[in-house]
Parts: structure tokens; C-alpha cells; sequence
């Protein structure tokens, strides 16, 4: 198990590794001018501009470049951002913005996973009936309608209707100003949840050993809660570290829909303005998150369920 | 039979599943007498109905299955009418019981065996804790499982397919259930297990007074353990009668051409025996005897009406018009006449 953790992790790193070379190689093919701000790039003359970049060693061979980069990476300095808040350092412009997606995703997906349990459990029981179908028909409404046609009606019937603000503020009624938003993601994660909680759900219900359970005498209700629900909740948890993980990476469409000033659009807006720090910083991040949570999911799926034993034979019995 | 207390006995019982809106009829008027005590084997091919008609006493049809017509008494009460969970659970475990055919899925996979098996026990026994985990322990030691007090604790994918059929009955039996249902229980298994299995049953069977029904197309395992064979085709009991009677003298045509087929009875070198065709279509009504279209021998009645239950001794029964005095006189085929001359010379 421990050999086998330590095995995971030094994959993880091999792999965090790959990416941050690959990146920062892509980079540097882009022409130098993105290194200068924009206001630099006026006035800056062609041998201030080779000046400033050989001062920041940016015409060295790239090997060395690229040492450098391992070294400030290990040692927590990714840069400065020159674009987006120029002179920032990249952790701090992050920063920021993790606390606030981190925030938001962490409560959405803690109710969503809650209710869309709930939901699918109901289903299960309901199977073929009123209830499962209503369930089925949001889950099929949620996931077909365009997110931004749900996210609307959401928006002018929370905002009409409801009195809710309409615009995330940090200033005031911040807690009010998240209802919207964390609505808004909850509603396609909800339905998420439902549906697989469901289908995992009814795939136990057929397996022979709830029959054993039923000709044992247990009745529905003890079959459901001892037997069915932790099964179906193996397959779930998998990727619960991993959902959890990525809500540090914010929604796009929420974040911009609400005006959210939040990690969701960073990439993208960072990627338009060629920021290359913080780019190349996002990217060795997210690959982070994505190896960090497949990596938990396992170990919990092995604590969860004994059949898994993902160590190489150790004396297991 | 030196005892003829009936401990279940099912009488015309229909039972009809539907199917993408079509009626599917399984079984047609089934009738027989389970006395208590005894090993009896219901025999027949895939889809003849034979699971279908016990899964009926303890109310595990599938959902779309459901009993038409009939009554099936256990116990003063007429289990055909059953309709709520809460009434077949003052059946399921205490009175009958059942063990399935494949060990590898009958098991939570993520619970230890031994809980799954004080589950049983702590319903029925009113027994809770550690005195519940007692019994389990005296129910793995029971059934063969060696170092119960280490395998308690264990999980099923650390048992083999042999090991956990084993646990399964352990499971079944725990409450010392009447009846015992076993669905084809040696099938999922390697045939070296089969026989160490056969053999728990039985002994169970005499340590605790159960009464045992054996689902089976293995006329191997029936030889063995039964003292009471029906053999059973497209829905229908056709023939009854104590074991010795159906291998020995049997009279419906398709026992005969299941014996037929057995390969023990062959020749060397010669093609196996099969019942060429297939069972009927259990969608459309059928008329006159079901076997007929399959049977070399059939008679014209047999197409038009179909046969009532004749006596050939007070426990055997058979479903065929060759039975009617009415018939004209012919021979049975050579193999069945001659089968025990046969057996003793192939066999022994």
C-alpha cells in the first residue's frame, strides 16, 4: 500500500514534469515581444527591448532557460504577470481567484452532491414511476437545453422574482450575490449526480446477491440502505476528489455570466493577452489538480472497497 | 414414502410474465405435492419452466412475472395470493429458503461474509452481536469452511467458487428453513466441487429435518440425491414419480428422450442422442400435447388434445395418451425398457 501510494505519486510528479517542460518549450517558441507590457512594447526601443531581455535571460540558450524554470518552479516563483495585472507576481493573481472559485464550487458541489444522491436514491425506489420519471425528465431538460438558456431563466427569475443580486459583489451581501451562481452550478451537477447514482443504483438491484438478500427475508428498505447504496456509491466516489479539486478551477460560463471574479475565465483571458507566466502557470496547475485527484480517487475507492488491492502482492491476504 | 405429510403442495398454478406487451405464458396448470422430508428434483431443459415454477413459492419472480391462476397452500395459507413484501417476508429465510446457481455473483462483494450471514441470522433468530456471530461461526464450520473464526472476517473475493457456494448455504440454511430450494447449485461449478457440494446438502438436509427441492437439467446430480423426480416441459409437469420409477420405467416421451440423451448411455464412437427441434413458442396457445411436434412417435390425438394424468402406481404419474387404455398397443423404445440392464452394464 505505502510502496504503492509512493509508486502513484512519483508518476504524478513524472507526468506534472512533462507538461510543465512541454509548456514552457511551447512558449518560448511564441516571439518575445509578449515578454514586454503592452504600454513597453510603445515605447521601448530595439536595444532597451534586447537589454531588458537579456536581463531577464530570456536570449540565453534554452537549456539553461529551461533549468532555471525547474529551479524557480520547486522553489513556489512562477513569474510575474505582464499583462493581465502587469508587475503582479502569478501566484498572487491566482491567488485571489482560487479563494473566490474554491469557494463558490466547494458549496455548489457539497449541496449537488447531497440532493443528486437524494435524487437518484428516490429514483431507484420510484423506479418506472412518477418520481423517477420527473427525475429523468430534468436530467434529459438540464443536460439538452443550452446551459446559457437555463443560466438566463435563472438569472431573471432569481433576480425578477426572487430579489436576488444579479452580479457577484465583494463588497456587499456577498452571501446573497452567490445564490444565483452557485444555483446555476448546481443545476447540471445535480442532475450529474442524479443520474449516476441512479444507473449505479439499478445495475446493484439486478446483481444476484440482492436476491440472496431478498430470499434471506431482508425487506426493500434494509436490502437499499445495508446492501445497494454503499456499492453503488464505489463507482461515485472515484471521482469525488477529482470534482472537488477541479471546483478550484471555477466555471467559465458561471463566472462570466455573474461577473464572478473568479478563475474560470483566467485561462482563456490570460491565453488572449498572451500572458505567458501565468499561461504556462494555469496549465502546470491544472495538471496538478487532474493528477492529484485521480490519484486520491483510487486510494479512496481501495479504502472503500477491499476487492481493490492496488499495491504489487505484499504479503496481502 | 413412509411419511406423507404435504409440506407444500401447489395445485393448477399459472404463471404468465409479460413481455413488450406480449403475454408470455410460462406456466400451464402445474399441480404437485412437496412432502416434508423429501429430496425431490424437478428436472427439464432451459425454458421449460421449472425455475420459474419454484421461484413462485417464495415469491421471487421477476417483475413481470405474476401468478394467474391457482394455489400454492404452505402452512394453512395460500401463498399464490400473496402480494406484499411483508407477507413473503413471514416465508422468505424462516420457512423456505434458496441457494443459487452462481457463488461467483450470490455474494455482496464489499461486505465480510461473516456479517452477511449474522444479517440472516439476526432477523430471524432474534439473536443480536456476538452471540449472532456464535452461530455464523458454527454455520461456516457447518458447512465445511475450515478456520471459520479467520474466514468470518473475510471477504468474498478471498473464497473460491466451491468455498462460496458453501458460505451461500451457510447463508440459507442459517434460520433452519423447511424447505430448501436449490437452483441448479453445482452448475456455476467445477465438477471436482460438484459432488463435495451435493454431499453438504444432504447431510444438512438430515441434520436439519429440511425438506430439499433441486433445480436441475443434470440427470448425473438427479440420480444422486433425489428421492422424487418431475420432469417438466413447455410449462408443464409431465411426468412424477419416485426416482426409481422415472429412470427405470418412465412413460412420457420426452423423459424418454432426455434419458436418451444421457451420455453415459451411448456408444462409444457413436453420435450422442439429442430431441431434435425446439421447445414451443410460450407466446401462442398450445395445442394437444406440447412434446408432439418433437416426438418421432406421436400419436394423431396427440395433436389435437392434450393428455390428462394417468397412474401407473399410486406415486407415478405420467402426462401421455400411451397410458389410455384406449391406445393401441406398442412398444416402448428398447433403451428405456432395457435402461437398468443398460446402466449396470455401462456403468458398473
Amino acid at each position: 500500500m505505502v510502496k504503492y501510494t509512493l509508486k502513484r505519486l512519483l508518476h504524478g510528479i513524472i507526468t506534472v514534469f512533462i507538461i510543465a517542460t512541454v509548456v514552457f518549450l511551447l512558449m518560448r517558441m511564441l516571439p518575445t515581444d509578449y515578454f514586454f507590457t503592452e504600454e513597453q512594447l510603445m515605447k521601448f526601443t530595439d536595444q532597451q527591448k534586447e537589454a531588458a531581455l537579456n536581463a531577464a535571460g530570456l536570449l540565453d540558450p534554452i537549456t539553461e532557460q529551461l533549468g532555471r524554470f525547474y529551479l524557480n518552479t520547486v522553489k513556489g516563483d512562477f513569474g510575474i504577470s505582464r499583462r493581465l495585472q502587469a508587475g503582479q507576481p502569478v501566484v498572487k493573481v491566482i491567488g485571489q481567484k482560487v479563494a473566490i472559485s474554491t469557494k463558490l464550487g466547494v458549496v455548489a458541489l457539497s449541496i449537488s452532491l447531497v440532493l443528486g444522491v437524494i435524487m437518484g436514491i428516490i429514483q431507484t425506489v420510484k423506479k418506472d414511476k412518477i418520481p423517477d420519471h420527473i427525475g429523468t425528465a430534468y436530467t434529459v431538460f438540464v443536460n439538452s437545453v443550452p446551459h446559457l438558456v437555463s443560466y438566463s431563466l435563472i438569472l431573471a427569475f432569481g433576480s425578477r422574482v426572487l430579489n436576488f443580486p444579479a452580479i457577484y459583489s465583494s463588497r456587499s451581501h456577498t452571501i446573497l450575490s452567490c445564490v444565483l451562481p452557485v444555483t446555476c452550478l448546481c443545476l447540471t451537477s445535480i442532475a450529474g449526480y442524479g443520474l449516476w447514482t441512479r444507473r449505479y443504483m439499478v445495475d446493484e438491484l439486478n446483481k444476484d446477491y440482492i436476491k440472496l438478500a431478498k430470499v434471506k427475508g431482508l425487506s426493500s428498505r434494509q436490502i437499499m440502505v445495508k446492501h445497494i447504496l454503499k456499492n453503488a456509491f464505489v463507482p461515485l466516489a472515484q471521482y469525488l476528489p477529482l470534482s472537488f479539486l477541479e471546483t478550484i478551477g471555477g466555471s467559465l460560463l458561471v463566472e462570466r455570466f455573474f461577473s464572478v471574479p473568479g478563475m474560470g475565465p483566467l485561462l482563456t483571458d490570460a491565453i488572449n493577452r498572451y500572458d505567458l507566466n501565468v499561461v504556462q502557470t494555469l496549465v502546470i496547475f491544472y495538471a496538478v489538480i487532474g493528477v492529484l485527484g485521480v490519484f486520491l480517487g483510487d486510494i479512496l475507492m481501495m479504502i472503500i472497497d477491499p476487492r481493490i488491492k492496488l499495491a504489487d502482492r505484499e504479503g496481502v491476504r | 414414502m413412509e411419511n406423507k405429510d404435504i409440506i407444500l403442495s401447489a395445485k393448477d398454478v399459472e404463471i404468465e410474465f409479460s413481455l413488450r406487451g406480449k403475454k408470455l405464458k410460462a406456466i400451464r396448470k402445474c399441480s404437485l405435492d412437496i412432502y416434508r422430508g423429501e429430496t425431490l428434483a424437478i428436472v427439464g431443459e432451459s425454458g421449460s419452466g421449472k425455475s420459474v415454477f419454484t421461484k413462485s413459492f417464495i415469491g421471487m419472480l421477476d417483475s413481470n412475472g405474476y401468478i394467474t391462476n391457482g394455489e400454492i397452500m404452505c402452512d394453512g395459507r395460500d401463498i399464490a395470493k400473496f402480494k406484499t413484501e411483508k407477507e413473503w417476508r413471514t416465508l422468505r429465510g424462516k420457512k423456505i429458503s434458496m441457494v443459487m446457481q452462481d457463488p461467483m455473483t450470490s455474494l455482496n462483494p464489499l461486505k465480510k461474509i461473516g456479517v452477511q450471514i449474522k444479517e440472516a441470522i439476526e432477523l430471524h433468530r432474534g439473536v443480536k452481536g456476538a452471540e449472532a456471530k456464535d452461530i455464523a461461526i458454527e454455520m461456516l464450520r457447518k458447512v465445511g469452511i475450515p478456520e471459520p473464526e479467520r474466514r468470518y472476517n473475510q471477504y468474498p473475493h478471498e473464497f473460491s467458487g466451491g468455498m462460496r457456494q458453501r458460505v451461500v448455504i451457510a447463508i440459507a440454511v442459517s434460520c433452519n428453513p423447511e424447505i430448501l430450494i436449490c437452483d441448479e447449485p453445482t452448475t456455476a461449478l467445477d465438477v471436482t466441487i460438484q459432488a463435495q457440494i451435493l454431499d453438504l446438502i444432504r447431510k444438512l438436509k438430515e441434520e436439519l429435518n429440511m425438506t430439499v427441492i433441486y433445480i436441475t437439467h443434470d440427470l448425473g446430480v438427479v440420480a444422486n440425491v433425489a428421492d422424487r423426480v418431475a420432469v417438466m416441459y413447455a410449462g408443464q409437469i409431465v411426468e412424477y414419480g419416485l426416482a426409481e420409477e422415472i429412470f427405470f420405467d418412465a412413460w412420457h416421451p420426452y423423459t424418454w428422450a432426455l434419458l436418451s440423451a444421457l451420455p453415459q448411455l451411448g456408444e462409444k464412437g457413436e453420435e450422442l442422442e439429442a430431441i431434435e427441434g425446439t421447445p414451443p413458442n410460450l407466446f401462442v396457445e398450445i395445442k394437444g400435447d406440447a412434446f408432439a411436434p418433437r416426438n418421432k412417435r406421436a400419436l394423431a390425438i396427440d395433436f389435437v388434445k392434450e393428455p390428462p394424468f394417468f397412474d401407473i402406481t399410486e406415486t407415478h404419474k405420467a402426462k401421455t395418451w400411451y397410458l389410455d387404455p384406449r391406445c393401441p398397443k406398442f412398444e416402448r423404445p428398447s433403451n428405456i425398457v432395457n435402461y437398468r440392464e443398460i446402466i449396470r452394464r455401462k456403468v458398473y
